[in-house]
């Protein structure tokens, strides 16, 4: 659409402090047209701030972005043609209905395809026709989630987006994601939930006390991914088998039943154990504080 | 009505505009339909004459004469109880412009629409306005109906003259309240720091009436600008209607440079 085409979003040295207190601090980013860009990082990052300062609504201390390549203190208003966005924390007019809301935020943006707004809604199973205020938080981030796609934006930025939603709509959700993606539309979307940005993002970034630990492929992240793991044996299995399997760390064996940390793939530990009797295994999905801290200290010494 | 910001402003105050239009009716209608018991009492300017000069002071600060039309208006509607009642409307509607939406915030949705953000201070600006003027249409009936109907003789030119030059200094203290808002994006903090500002103004003006010291001072409030012209008797004062037109523009114009350059909702 504009110039340097294929890079939607750009920051250099993007800073924000709230006085002394830091909100992020030197993010540089890049997120491509037509992908999905995963925001991770656990609640108070930096991730919200990141956010608002893009769409122009707090001013960073030091630095600059671009979005479609239209600088964005100066040129946030042609910007925000282009972009849908889903707040955090999401408040809307209470004393509307979802109806109202929609048509007085499509008639913001100068009249949306109506047709296209319903479809959206029946979708989602959106409650329309009642006050705002007395719907439930999932309802009302259904409306939410119709406000910020129905005017086709190229770009979507999405705070915490499937808060409150319950796993049906989630699922309808990232097959709403999938749709953007294939019409070749760009997502930048928040999250402090691992799986969920596994499922749907191209691309992950880290974010933790306002800094940027990593930019990840998914798969890299996969690659890096720290399983907790159990396996319960029929009997007594002997340690040194599993003690020497690449990824494998912190093997503890008692009364038959294996306990270690996998990083990566789990192939080489499965095909050793399925030598023997298995009657149970129970895996634990990393946490993202272990995830961070993975990147944490692997970065400790780079950054800084 | 969901267009734009305008509008949606206008009528998320339908319900509100309706009881305040039906209150100052009815205020009106009241003060005039008691001006033939109050003109038959030619001894209450006797009593109004001793009245201690500390107390008189805060009816603007000199003795009216109550029994007359004008002074009878002057006093019962236009130097104190109008301007307070559409104080508060105003207040209340420029302190929550902004600021409430912040506060609520769904301050996030307007800013997220590619609208620039003067256009949307701006946009409410105007609602205030409209709504205020709408009050004072209202407000200017009811009177002009009562006035009618007890025969009172008082230039009805007048009334709609003193009516606006309320208007005016009703807006002056919300487009304050709008900038206080826009400032700083909190509701209680413009209401607070405009109500004792109107407060102060208020005495400044009516003891500026008695007290040599603070007399030079008294230009600076704007009850001065509205109330001491006596618009009733003499007309609108265009150098005086114009000092508080001149305020409303001024407090206006910061509001749209403040919020365009402040952190919003942090």
């Amino acid at each position: 659409m504009m110039s340097n085409g294929d890079i939607i979003i750009h920051t250099s040295g993007l800073t924000k402090f709230y006085g002394k207190l830091r909100g992020i601090e030197d993010v540089n980013l890049d997120v491509k047209r037509g992908e999905v860009f995963g925001y991770l990082g656990p609640n108070g990052a930096g991730k919200t701030t990141t956010i608002r300062t893009l769409l122009d609504f707090i001013r960073p201390t030091h630095g600059s972005a671009t979005i479609f390549g239209l600088d964005i203190k100066r040129n946030s208003v042609e910007a925000h043609r282009h972009i849908g966005y889903l707040q955090g924390e999401l408040e809307l007019y209470g004393n509307l209905t979802g109806e109202d809301l929609l048509k007085y935020l499509g008639n913001l943006r100068g009249g949306v395809d109506w047709g296209y707004v319903k479809g959206l809604a029946s979708r989602f199973d959106c409650e329309l026709s009642r006050r705002i205020k007395i719907l439930s938080h999932g309802n009302k981030q259904k409306i939410g989630l119709v406000q910020a796609f129905m005017h086709k934006p190229d770009l979507l930025i999405l705070d915490e987006p499937t808060q409150g939603l319950d796993p049906l709509m989630q699922q309808e959700f990232y097959r709403l994601i999938a749709d953007a993606k294939n019409e070749g539309r760009t997502v930048f979307l928040s999250s402090h939930i691992l799986p969920e940005v596994e499922k749907v993002c191209d691309r992950v970034c880290i974010i933790r006390q306002g800094w940027l630990v990593a930019v990840e492929t998914i798969e890299t992240l996969k690659a890096h991914a720290l399983y907790q793991l159990e396996i319960h044996f029929a009997r007594a299995v002997p340690r040194d088998r599993f003690d020497s399997i690449p990824g494998v760390r912190d093997v503890v064996v008692e009364n038959g039943i294996l306990r270690c940390n996998v990083v990566g793939s789990l192939d080489a530990l499965v095909k050793v154990a399925a030598q023997f009797e298995v009657v149970n295994v129970v895996s634990h999905e990393p946490s993202l504080e272990e995830i961070f801290l993975t990147y944490y200290n692997e970065d400790k010494n780079n950054v800084k | 009505m969901l267009n734009n910001v305008f509008l949606k402003t206008m009528r998320d105050q339908r319900r509100s505009l309706i009881f305040w239009g039906i209150g100052l009716v009815a205020l009106a209608l009241y003060i005039a339909l008691f001006f033939p018991t109050v003109s038959n009492m030619p001894e209450l300017n006797k009593l109004l004459e001793n009245v201690p000069k500390g107390l008189a002071a805060l009816f603007g600060g000199q003795i009216p004469d109550y029994t007359s039309p004008v002074g009878y208006l002057n006093m019962e509607l236009f130097s104190m109880m109008l301007p307070i009642l559409l104080l508060v409307f105003t207040v209340g509607f420029g302190s929550g412009a902004i600021a409430g939406e912040e506060e609520k915030s769904t301050l996030d949705f307007l800013l997220a629409n590619p609208i620039p953000r003067r256009r949307i201070v701006a946009e409410k600006f105007g609602a205030m306005v409209a709504s205020l003027l709408l009050l004072a249409v209202v407000f200017y009936v009811g009177l002009v109906i009562g006035v009618v109907s007890v025969g009172m003789e008082v230039n009805y030119g007048r009334i709609a003259e003193a009516t606006f030059s309320t208007l005016l200094l009703g807006l002056v203290f919300g487009s304050l309240a709008l900038f206080l808002g826009c400032l700083r994006g909190n509701r209680g903090l413009s209401i607070g720091v405009t109500g004792a500002l109107a407060v102060i103004t208020y005495l400044l003006n009516s003891l500026g009436g008695m007290v040599e010291a603070l007399k030079p001072y008294r230009i600076l409030s704007p009850f001065y600008h509205h109330i001491d012209p006596n618009i009733l008797a003499n007309g609108l004062s265009p150098v005086h209607a114009g000092v508080l037109l001149g305020l409303i523009v001024i407090f206006f114009v910061l509001s749209l440079v403040v919020f365009e350059r402040r952190d919003v909702a942090v």
